[in-house]
């Protein structure tokens, strides 16, 4: 019969092996009082154990590949300086001296020590770093138990099974890659453990967090591991494992097959080049960035340099954070996005004032920066500066009136002005666009767009004020309906707003990095979607596959539906 | 001596990689360097002092280096906490 665990996947990918369990933990340690003449000897075997942590790890690193990602490497090297540590090397035999305990207990003794100061630390990510100098102590301990786990591995035939083990540490992982185990379940851990970062970077399909795998797999038990939703199935029938052989087959061939799109530009069947390009937000997009294959950045949100922080990004921060994003784009165009607080976004009541009944409808986004026009302006002349090293649009958001507009475009130049007294460079004919996300700016679309280069549509708050939804609001998010008819029709009222003025319209919301509506929005008329980098593949797949004269028709007539229900089988229709 | 403010940029804060970083480019230098957090102050060639100091992004760590390449070792410090340690954030 079958049985179903679940934990969580921190590796995506399917595995199927048989179980092999091995147990990691620390060694029970126990303290046992030493004769004056031992001490010297203790002393020796703690050195003696240091050293031989520090080879183990010297000789794991010897057999990383050459072209393994870097991070494996500077793993090992960071666990290798504190087997060097004196807080790992010299303090242990201070203890062993004053306490005249064995080597074990005074090895414990320091770990509790440095437990103590970890668990106080605020900083989530640095708090398990506690992680890192805890396995270099267990390895200690476990050689000087005689318990070489990592040469033990070494010597076992490991090759297509699932390790099931309480705890992995990085070096367990790379000699196990180097054996081509499927992948690996374990007791302990996180998503954001080395073990589960190396795991991602090797490729190794891996589940964590389940809490006795121990007890629940038996040794050499057959297994469906799926990485990424977590999933452990125990003892399935034969069909079942068939099935799952064929969705990794799947899954290795789209993976395949979506790495080869990123060089090969978004054009529909029928010749319409489509622009796709990237939300980011953290430095942490960049590496997806330079993965996608993007055409660019079409909302780069500054949020960021603002909250969450002692005092806002000065002038100087601003611009170079906004250089680094230019240099990785090399040449394409980067969208930058005015502030944008409020909403469902984070609210900072220092930043932003006491919070009032309706953040969402209050003093936000473009509104705030009016009337905080200094902020706004060292905002644009940063963004202005920045264009001087590579194309840089201004993304206006939350504009609802031609009033906010002429305020913002006036601002502008004010800022242009100063810069070239200051004789400070700056791309003159910057491009400057307003994000439509208000009904009332969508509804007068065309105003807009006679006054700007470019639109962009921001669906998630476009739909929250459409149908008056709070999304973050479990009792009426139901209701949230990107196909609801009047969403679909303010953003058609845009998108021809956009065609009569000449200039483009993109979409940056949600919507625009969700498949489903990919080819709806393809018929609606949209040429330039913007969404996170880690979706834009799979939506340049499917417009690659799309006839843009085909689509059109439909949307037509799903834009004619009146009754919501109907709607998204249509759409559904389309993707068939 | 010198001493001088440095901010820790980088998303992740002085982690085991970043602190590695520091490290070893401290051990290069004769100077005896010192970094400082609050009332938390440690030696800066030491991972698991560095480590200790639990410096998240954005935190300011007085930088003290004394010794005969002091100039040298707190430019080359100030530039690796400039460049993120390396890491792209």
């Amino acid at each position: 019969m079958a049985l179903i665990v679940s934990g969580i996947g921190v590796s995506r990918g399917i595995a199927i092996g048989n179980v092999h369990r091995l147990k990691r933990g620390a060694p029970e340690v126990f303290e046992r009082k030493l004769e004056e003449h031992e001490i010297d000897a203790e002393i020796a075997r703690f050195q003696d154990a240091v050293d031989g942590a520090a080879e183990q790890l010297r000789g794991i690193r010897d057999t990383i590949p050459e072209d393994a990602p870097k991070d494996v490497a500077a793993f090992i090297d960071s666990h290798l300086l504190m087997v060097k540590d004196s807080m790992l090397r010299k303090v242990p035999i201070e203890i062993i001296q004053e306490q005249q305990c064995n080597a074990e207990w005074a090895l414990k003794q320091q770990r509790d020590k440095l437990e103590a100061v970890f668990e106080q630390m605020e900083d989530d990510y640095l708090r398990t770093r506690l992680n890192d100098i805890e396995h270099v102590i267990n390895l200690i301990q476990q050689i000087l138990k005689d318990q070489q786990f990592t040469m033990q591995i070494k010597l076992q035939p490991l090759k297509g099974s699932i390790i099931v083990a309480d705890d992995l540490t990085p070096a367990d992982t790379v000699v196990m890659q180097n054996q081509n185990i499927a992948g690996f379940i374990t007791e302990l851990g996180g998503p954001l453990s080395h073990t589960a970062i190396l795991a991602r970077s090797l490729g190794i399909p891996a589940v964590v967090g389940i809490q006795s795998a121990r007890t629940l797999l038996q040794q050499k038990e057959q297994l469906v591991l799926d990485g990424s939703s977590g999933m452990v199935l125990v003892g399935a029938d034969e069909n079942t494992i068939k099935e799952f052989r064929q969705i990794q087959r799947e899954q290795k061939d789209a993976r395949r097959k979506l790495g080869s799109l990123k060089n090969i530009s978004a054009k529909t069947k029928d010749g319409q080049r489509i622009s796709l390009q990237a939300n980011i937000e953290l430095a942490e997009d960049i590496s997806a960035l330079k993965k996608s294959g993007a055409d660019g950045v079409g909302l780069y949100r500054t949020e960021f340099l603002y909250i969450d922080r002692e005092t806002p990004a000065d002038e100087t921060e601003q611009l170079s954070a906004y250089r680094k994003i230019i240099r990785v784009l090399k040449g394409k165009p980067l969208t930058i996005r005015t502030l944008d607080l409020g909403g469902d976004k984070e609210f900072d009541p220092e930043f932003q004032g006491p919070l009032t009944q309706n953040p969402a409808l209050g003093l936000r986004a473009i509104r705030r920066s009016l009337k905080d026009t200094e902020l706004f302006k060292q905002q644009l002349r940063a963004i202005l500066r920045a264009s001087a090293s590579g194309p840089v649009r201004i993304l206006l958001p939350m504009i609802t009136s031609d009033t906010e507009l002429v305020q913002s475009l006036s601002l502008l130049d004010q800022a242009k002005h100063e810069l070239k007294s200051e004789s400070k460079n700056f791309d003159a004919d910057i491009l400057v666009g307003a994000m439509i996300e208000v009904p009332a700016a969508a509804i007068s679309a065309n105003i807009f767009a006679k006054q700007l280069d470019f639109l962009s549509i921001g669906t998630n708050d476009l739909i929250q004020y459409t149908l008056a939804i709070d999304r973050i609001d479990d009792q009426v998010n139901y209701l949230y309906d990107p196909l609801h008819p009047s969403v679909l029709k303010l953003i058609n009222i845009t998108l021809q707003a956009g065609r009569r003025a000449g200039i483009p319209v993109a979409m940056c919301g949600e919507m625009a990095g969700d498949s489903r509506y990919t080819r709806l929005l393809l018929g609606l008329g949209l040429h330039e979607f913007s969404a996170h980098p880690s979706t834009l593949l799979e939506i340049k797949q499917i417009i690659n596959k799309s006839k843009i004269s085909e689509l059109e028709k439909q949307a037509k007539k799903i834009l004619s539906t009146t009754v919501p229900s109907k709607i998204a089988p249509m759409v559904d229709a389309l993707n068939a | 001596m010198i001493s001088k403010d440095l901010t820790v940029a980088n998303k992740l804060g002085l982690h085991a990689r970043a602190a590695a970083k520091v490290v070893a480019l401290a051990s290069n230098f004769a100077s005896e360097i010192s970094l400082q957090k609050g009332n938390r102050k440690i030696n800066g060639k030491s991972i698991m002092g560095v480590m200790m100091l639990a410096a998240s992004q954005h935190t300011i760590v007085n930088v003290v280096v004394t010794g005969e390449d002091e100039q040298q070792a707190m430019t080359e410090i100030e530039n690796l906490f400039n460049n993120l340690f390396d890491e792209e954030e």
